[in-house]
Order: C-alpha cells, then structure tokens, then sequence
C-alpha cells in the first residue's frame, strides 16, 4: 500500500507513527483491543491449562493419596524413576517407535501427495479416499482394527493364510515386531491422508516456473525433486516433524487398545507407565513426577527440532 | 509502560493459579466413620452404586429386588471392567465417589489401605449373621484390625468336566479327576481319544489373573504357599508351585492345550469349554448358570485337587463397602445389610445358582437342588482368597510382573528356573510403596 | 516409445496405483460395515445377517438416543466454543501487538504436549471446584481447550493471510475492528473456520478418554465412552458384533459431515492457512 505524493497525508499512518504521543496513544488502544480478542483464548488457556499444569508440578513432589491430605516428599517421586523398569523400558521403546513411524508416514504421505497432485481424472476421487480414514476417531479406528486383526473375525488372518504366509497359529499382537508394526500400520491408515493433504498444499506453493526451468535445463524428475521440492518443501516437512514427533512421543490410545503393552511389556508407552502409576497404582505423585520428565523432554525435543530445522533455512 | 503491564498481568496469573491451588490442594482427611447405626436406614433416600460390568447381572438382580420392597433406591452403574479402577480413582480424587461400590476381592486390601471405604466394623458386628459371612471376603475386607466390606458376589474356581466327552474318551462321567495327576491324564486322554478340534484342557496364558485364579489352589491343596501371609513376598518357587506348574507344563509341551492359549489375555478363556470343545478345565462358578446342557455338553464340577490329592479353591467375587464420602452411610448400609440377608441371599441369589456370601444357607431348597451347586457352596470354607496390598499391580495388571514369569513358566523349558528367577521380581512389586 | 503410448501408459500406471491403494484405504471401513450385519457367535446377531447387533446397541444402558444426545450437545457446544474463541483469538494475535502475546500464544501451543492421562486428574479437581464436574458443559470446555493449539494457529494463519486493504477499507468507512470482523473479515477467512469446526467436531464426537474420566452418571455418557462400554460382556468376554455395530454407529456421522465439508475442508488448507 502506498501513498502517493498528490493524497492528503495519511492520518492512519500519521497516529501509527512511533514517535508522536497520538501514536502511543493509538498503540495502546490497540494493545488492549488485542488483549480483549485473545482474553477468552487466555481465559481458558490459564484456568483450563496452566492451573492444572501447576498443580501436576507440585504434585510431583507429594505423596499424594486419592482422599486425605498430601505430603510433601520431594525429590523421592524423581530419585525413584530410574528404579522403575516399566519407564525406562517404556522410554526406549516409545523413541524407537517415534522414529520409525514418523519416517514410514512422512514417506507413504509423500507418495500419496506426489501420485495426486496432478490434474488427472480421478484426483479428486482418490484424494477423499486418502482422506477418508481422517474422519473416523482415533480410539474408534484402534477398535476397528482390534477386531480387523482378530483371528475370530478379521478378515486379513484367513486371506494371509490361505495365500501361505502365515501359520494358523500366527497372531498379529503374538510378537513385539507383528505387534509394533500392527499398530505402525493402523497410525498410517489413519494419518497418511491428513499428512498427505499438508504436503499438497505445500508443493502447491511451489512456483512451476521453477520446475520449467530445471527441465529447460535438462534436469531429470530426480534431479528436480531433490532441488527444487525437497528444499521449497522444508516447512511444510518441519511442521509435520513437530506434529509427528510431539504426538507419537505421547503415543497410547494405539497401543491401550490394541496391544495392552503385550506380549510381555514391549509394546509400553511412555504415558501408558504414567496411565498405570495414576490409574491403577493410585500414586498420583509417582504419575505427576513422569509427566513432568516426559513434558520437559517433549519441550526439548520440539526446541531442538525448530532450531535445526530453521537454521538450514 | 507495556513491561509494567506485563508484569501486573505475570501477577495476576500467579494469584490465580496460586488461589486455584490452594482450593483443590486443601482438601483434608474428611473423618465422617458414621458409626450410627440406629434409626432405620429406609428413608426413600437414593444410592448410588457401581459395580464392574463382569458382575453386573448379580448385582443387578439384588437391586432390583431391593428397590421393588423398598423405599430406598438403589440407582446401579456398571463400568467397564478395564476402566473400574481409573473411575475409582477420578470419583476418590475429586471425593466424589458413589455411595457404595463393589470391587474386586482382590483388590479390598490396596483399596482399604488407601481409606477408599468407610469403617463398618461396628454395623457388621451388630449384625445377627456375622459370624455367617464369607470368611475370607471379611478377612480381605479387614485392615489393621477394622472392617470396611462385606462379600458382595461369590466367585470360587472349580474343575468343570465335560461328560460327553469323558464317556468319548471312554473315561467315566462320574468319576471326575482327585488329583492333579490324574487331572492332566483325563485331558490327555480326551485329546488322544477324541482330537480333531477337541482339546484335552485349556488356560489363559497371557491372563495373570486366570492363572491365579485356577492354578493358585492345586498348590493350596498340596499345603504349600504361593506368598507369604500379608504379601509382601513371593513363594511362587516353592516345591508344590514347581511340581503344579510343571503338570501345566508338560500339558502345553504335549500339545493337550490348543495354540491359541498362548496369547489368550483373558476375554474368550471361557468361551471354549460351553462349545463342547474341551475336556476339562478349572473355570470360575459364575459361569454355571450359563452352561448349556445339550448332546454336546454336559457338565459335571469338582475341587481342585493338588498333584497327589486335597482340594482347595480361589474365592474370588467382589466385596462391597459404603464409599468413605458417602454422605447417606445410613441409607447405603440399609441396602448392604439387606444383601447379606436370608431373604436376598435365598430367593434372590440361590435361586439362580449363585454361591452365597452365607456358608450357614447353603442347604437351602434351591441350591440344594443341584448337588453342583452344593459342591460349590461347600468350598467357599475350604477355599482361600490370598491377602496382599499390592495384588492387582503385580498379579493383574497386563503390564504387570507376573504374566512374563507364568509364561517363562509355562513354555519354557526350566519351569524350576522360571519361578525361582521370577519369584523376587514379584517381591520387588508386592514391596513397591 | 512415443510420447502418446508412454503418456497412455504412465497414465495406467497411475490409476493403477492409485486404485490399488484406495481398495487398501477403503477396505477396513467396508469391512467393518459387513461384519457389524454379520452372524457372530456370542453377539446378538449369532447367525446369518441382520441388524441385531444395532438393536443391542439401540437398548443398551440408557438407549442410544440418549448417548446420541448428550454425544450431539456436547460437539455442539464445543464447535461453537472453539469457532468463537479462536476467531475472536486468531484476529487478536494476527493484528494486534500486545504484551504477553508470544508467551500466551506459546502457552497455548504447548498443550500439544502434555498427555491426557497427566492433565485429568487435575483438571477433574478443579471442574469439581468449579461446579463443572459430570457436566457436559465441563466437558465441551475440556475440549475447547484441547482444540485450542491447533484453532488458533489455523485462524492466526487465516487472518494473516487477508490483506490489510480489507480491514483499513472497513476502518476507514467508519466500523469498529468488532464490526470489520464481523461484516467483512470473517467471510474471509471461512474456509479457515470451517476446517477449525470440522476439526472441532470430529475430536469432541469421538473422544473417549475425557468423558471416561470427567463423567460419571450414566445418564451423561456420550456414544464412544458407551461403546466401548458395551462391548465387554460378562466374564470379559468381547461382543465383536457389538463393537463393529459400534464403530459403525460412531463412524458414520463423522464421515458424512467430513465428505459434506470436504470442500471448505481442503479449501482451508490450500488456501495457504497451513506454512510451516
């Protein structure tokens, strides 16, 4: 927007000025106009949030039973997670498990976005398909699956068996990698199409004139994706990053509905220890105590992640 | 200018929170014991009960009774088995727990020990039947010398044999097992007389609390202890565990146990033995009034023997208490008594072939109809209901030490190994503070 | 191979693919409407097909009216909730500078990463104090709140991307920022809305956890918390008709408004609401 040199002077921008006292006074008017517009969001944020969130620190540091008055014994809820086997295995496991879901989804969601991004007859239609799991909810799709996998109902037992790649006796929650990757292949059913639909909006924004360019050039299909879609992409793929990450991290409803932690605890989340410390434990300090380990790693990793990633930029 | 008003508004999140803090923090050890027990509790107050979903269709049967002859209502809520205790845990959280809840037997002693329920000690002692009452219910019910629950629903594990096929077998169908010995025979038997789809025997083997439930008496039976008296320590090791699970051993390693048991967690153990599919197997006495009886199926029950003799059982069910922020205790021990009375436990829980929470009933003219019910109703005396303040988060829980040891037990190789290398990793979770 | 037959063939290449891919992605919703009309064993359709496992569900507990209910008052208010304060909020954070804005704004982010598990309880205590306990108002708030992060960023988004030409033409003309909102900028950033209430929608109808926890009478349950319940018989053994007929029930809805909006839905995020 510009103001051209025969236009009266802008009083609009005469009060923004930042030096003259109406500008101040104009600022300010704003500043608290802004506080109005974000006071419900604030509102909620503090008495919704950051009020319990206060409450879980301090719990952190009582013994805090279900009736009766709590006690303070800090640091004893930390000093005794490292003798808590269940986290520490829990740990590992929820990271391994990060790691390869978020790789495996960010991949098949690129492929789906690649295939559908052009205009061809039938985008559409295959990119609502895509999309369709999206609409179903977490915990629901878990149980669908639940009994999809079931060797009482499931459909999929009785075909992998008659095509000979399975043992009757074979059973998808049976072993820690049938069990992993169970559940790895329900969180991409479900969320490939919502990454997918991220990464299309993303290569959209990718000027085409670039890819004219690369193939005046001479540059074959890979050379273009790796320099020009890769990089033009990277902040579409960071945000995926961060979503991925923070919510695989926090990983449960899967893996409390579908494997219950089997076979024999090596499929444990971080947050299903923290489930069980709260829910069936009742040590409510105990549970406070891992939730806060968990939401400071959380903090670090997401303000590792940013930096790096916008550092490349 | 704009860092003063951050400040004051950094202020004034601080006292919120620290207001909002101090409200929920400040929630002191309310000690309403209600020790009265007086005035009739028939006021036309209304009660709120839950009860776990696996026992819903027994407590519902007393309550509707109780409502329709009463002036109380008793408004009943079954939760989800899987979600009994997180709801346990939110209500007691925000002291808002129903007036009275049934728990798992088990589950008494950690439940008791978190002052989840109010103390009854005097209102069960001025009962005229009190010396009547299920026995180990109480005794689990019981800490440091008070009373908190009565039994609720009876539950005992017992060898259920399938006739038809003993007779198939060419075993004899009224001679069911007195050992365990002979227990494992008559299923091998079954397995190699009849096969096809027909299994000898069956077990939840990634259910801690099935093996429990089934496997715990024949060591009973032998008089060896599977932990020490308040819990605190495990014995799973000792000889007459050892030489139990070795027969169970031996079963799976002779493929008398289908495959399928291996990852079996607990929601389908049942379902087999009604289908007509497996010989004999220990289930609980709940799952009678189901039975069918057909050409397929017909059902004889026994003690569970120990490996050369004796008989003992699990006493399992739910006890039931007034919740300790109850604030009708009156009203809600009213409807309990009523439960443990002649007239609730005769025509309302005999008559369906339940097992009673009063020994002293149990030739009454229902039961005594069907001598497997007699059976039954004779070992609640005999059996056991073992004690210990962490029960639930070592033997039942899924992710819980115990379901890894039964199975290393079970179908490894070295069941004496097993148990001696599993036997502290249980101490360590019955000791967890 | 000349540019007309390897056109024609990439193309079959594609819908190939493609089509394989959307049979894999269609396949376990298809299945789960067969089987919950399918004879079980142990459900209440035990042979042949029908819709009795519907009927158990329509009966069960308080009736699924009742579950459909409270399920439809609760998103209900939850929609609105969170369409009024993240646009109110959105507008405030794209246009206006304020102290505290970048530590609100990140507070409010940073409910992304604490687990349901730890927050309940807490906030259990505190609906209590409130008076908000085993309400369904109680609830819709929990909800809001955990739709806030994603809310927020969306219509902050939205509203950046209007140009400011809009909003001075409105000031200009004599409106106050509340009327320029209200005429002329929300209209703008409509698809931005409607992909916050569609996202809104879907995790307040199908949230389980919450409810579980936040709710105890049975007359307040809402559809996946009676579900999930109703799919534990006796003895724990599992109804799978009932847990299909369930997921079905639940499903169905959520899919419908999703396919109905899908226009604004997608609109939303191509029109550059999302950058990273």
């Amino acid at each position: 927007m510009s103001a051209t040199s025969t236009r009266p002077p802008d009083t609009a921008a005469a009060r923004r000025s930042a030096t003259s006292p109406a500008g101040r006074a104009m600022r300010r008017a704003r500043a608290l106009k802004g506080i109005g517009y974000t006071a419900p969001t604030a509102a909620i944020v503090v008495v919704l949030f950051l009020a319990p969130l206060v409450l879980v620190f301090w719990m952190s540091l009582n013994r805090w039973p279900l009736l009766g008055a709590p006690r303070v014994n800090a640091p004893d809820n930390y000093t005794r997670i490292p003798d808590n086997p269940l986290f520490l295995d829990a740990v590992r496991f929820t990271l391994k498990y990060t790691v390869i879901v978020t790789v495996m989804l960010l991949l098949v969601a690129l492929g789906l976005a690649l295939l559908v991004q052009e205009r061809r007859r039938g985008t559409g239609f295959f990119r609502t398909t895509y999309l369709l799991p999206s609409g179903v909810g977490f915990a629901a799709a878990a149980l669908l699956f639940y009994g999809f996998y079931s060797t009482e109902i499931g459909p999929i037992h009785g075909i992998l068996r008659s095509l000979g790649l399975i043992e009757e006796t074979f059973s998808f929650r049976g072993t820690p990698n049938s069990a992993l990757f169970s559940t790895i292949a329900l969180v991409i059913w479900r969320f490939a199409g919502f990454q997918m639909l991220i990464l299309l909006t993303g290569l959209q924004s990718i000027p085409l004139e670039l890819y004219e360019a690369a193939r005046v050039d001479g540059a074959s299909r890979w050379q273009a994706f790796r320099r020009i879609t890769l990089p033009l992409l990277r902040p579409t793929l960071a945000l995926l990053l961060v979503l991925s990450v923070s919510g695989s991290l926090l990983a449960f409803d899967q893996f409390f509905i579908l494997t219950q932690g089997q076979p024999d605890n090596s499929t444990l989340t971080m947050v299903m220890v923290i489930y069980r410390e709260a829910f069936f434990r009742f040590d409510l300090g105990a549970a406070a105590a891992l939730s806060v380990v968990v939401l400071l790693v959380l903090v670090a990793l997401n303000a590792l992640q940013l930096r790096v990633l916008r550092r490349r930029d | 200018m704009a860092g003063v008003q951050l400040r004051r508004a950094r202020t004034g999140v601080v006292l919120a929170i620290t207001c909002l803090l101090l409200l929920s923090a400040c929630g002191g050890g309310d000690d309403s014991s209600g020790q009265s027990q007086g005035a009739s509790g028939d006021t036309g107050a209304t009660i709120t009960m839950w009860t776990r979903s696996a026992t819903e269709a027994a407590s519902r049967r007393l309550v509707e009774r109780y409502n329709a002859t009463h002036k109380n209502k008793v408004e009943l809520t079954p939760i989800p088995t899987d979600n009994y205790q997180p709801r346990i845990a939110a209500a007691a959280g925000a002291k808002n727990l129903p007036d009275v809840f049934a728990a798992d037997v088990i589950f008494m002693p950690q439940y008791t020990s978190k002052g989840l329920f109010l103390d009854i000690t005097d209102r069960i002692d001025a009962l005229p039947f009190k010396d009547n009452l299920a026995p180990s219910h109480v005794e689990l019910g019981t800490f440091e010398g008070r009373k908190y629950g009565i039994p609720h629903t009876l539950d005992l594990s017992v060898i259920f044999y399938n006739k038809v096929l003993y007779e198939k077998a060419g075993l004899d169908p009224e001679k069911p097992p007195t050992t365990l010995k002979e227990f494992a025979e008559h299923a091998r038997t079954v397995r190699e007389k009849v096969g096809g789809n027909v299994y000898g025997t069956f077990s939840g083997l990634s259910c801690g609390g099935c093996i429990v439930f089934t496997y715990w008496p024949s060591v009973w039976a032998a008089g060896g202890e599977v932990m020490n008296e308040d819990g605190s320590q495990s014995t799973i090791d000792s000889p007459e565990s050892v030489a139990v699970f070795e027969t169970w051993n031996q079963l799976w390693k002779d493929g008398v146990i289908p495959a399928s048991a291996r990852d079996e967690a607990g929601p389908t153990w049942t379902s087999f033995f009604p289908k007509g599919t497996i010989g004999v197997m220990p289930m609980p006495s709940t799952t009678l009034g189901q039975m069918p009886d057909n050409d397929k199926v017909k059902v004889g029950v026994a003690p569970i023997p120990g490996p050369d003799g004796g008989e003992s059982t699990f006493v399992g069910g739910d006890s039931i208490g007034i919740s300790a922020t109850s604030k009708q205790p009156d009203a809600a021990w009213d409807f309990l008594s009523w439960t443990v009375s002649d007239e609730a436990q005769v025509e309302v829980l005999a008559k369906n072939k339940d097992v009673l929470a009063r020994p002293d009933l149990a030739s009454n003219k229902y039961s005594s109809a069907d001598e497997r019910v007699v059976l039954m109703n004779e070992m609640v005396g005999k059996g056991r209901t073992p004690f210990a303040l962490n029960f639930g988060q070592t033997y039942n829980d899924p992710n819980g030490p115990w379901i890894p040891v039964l199975r290393d037990a079970i179908l490894g190789d070295d069941v004496a190994k097993a148990l001696q290398e599993g036997a502290p990793k249980l101490t360590q979770s019955l000791q967890q503070q | 191979m000349t540019t007309a037959t390897s056109k024609i063939a990439r193309s079959a290449g594609f819908h190939t693919t493609a089509a394989a891919l959307a049979i894999l992605f269609l396949f376990p919703l298809a299945w789960s409407g067969w089987s919950s009309v399918k004879g079980q064993p142990g459900s209440s359709q035990a042979s042949g097909y029908g819709f009795g496992n519907y009927g158990y569900l329509a009966s069960y507990g308080e009736g699924l009216f009742t579950y459909v209910t409270n399920t439809a008052a609760v998103t209900a208010m939850t929609v609105v909730g969170t369409l009024v304060v993240s646009a109110l909020g959105g507008y405030g954070f794209a246009r206006f500078d304020f102290p505290g804005k970048n530590l609100l704004f990140l507070a409010t982010l940073a409910i992304l990463m604490v687990p349901y598990a730890t927050i309940l309880i807490p906030l259990y205590v505190l609906l209590d104090r409130l008076g908000l306990q085993n309400s369904l108002v109680g609830l819709s708030l929990v909800f809001v709140m955990f739709q806030l992060p994603f809310a927020l960023f969306m219509m902050r988004n939205s509203f950046e991307a209007v140009p400011r030409e809009l909003e001075e033409a409105a000031l200009v003309d004599g409106c106050t920022t509340l009327t320029a909102l209200r005429r002329v900028l929300l209209r703008a950033v409509r698809p931005g809305l409607v992909t916050v209430g569609l996202f809104a929608f879907l995790a307040s109808w199908n949230d389980f956890f919450a409810p579980l926890i936040l709710l105890s009478d049975a007359s307040k349950f809402t559809l996946p918390v009676a579900v999930y319940s109703m799919q534990q018989r006796t003895f724990g053994a599992i109804d799978y008709g009932a847990l299909e007929a369930g997921v079905v029930v639940m499903a169905v809805p959520c899919l419908l408004v999703f396919l109905l909006l899908q226009r604004y839905y997608v609109r939303g995020f191509l029109s550059g609401a999302v950058r990273g």
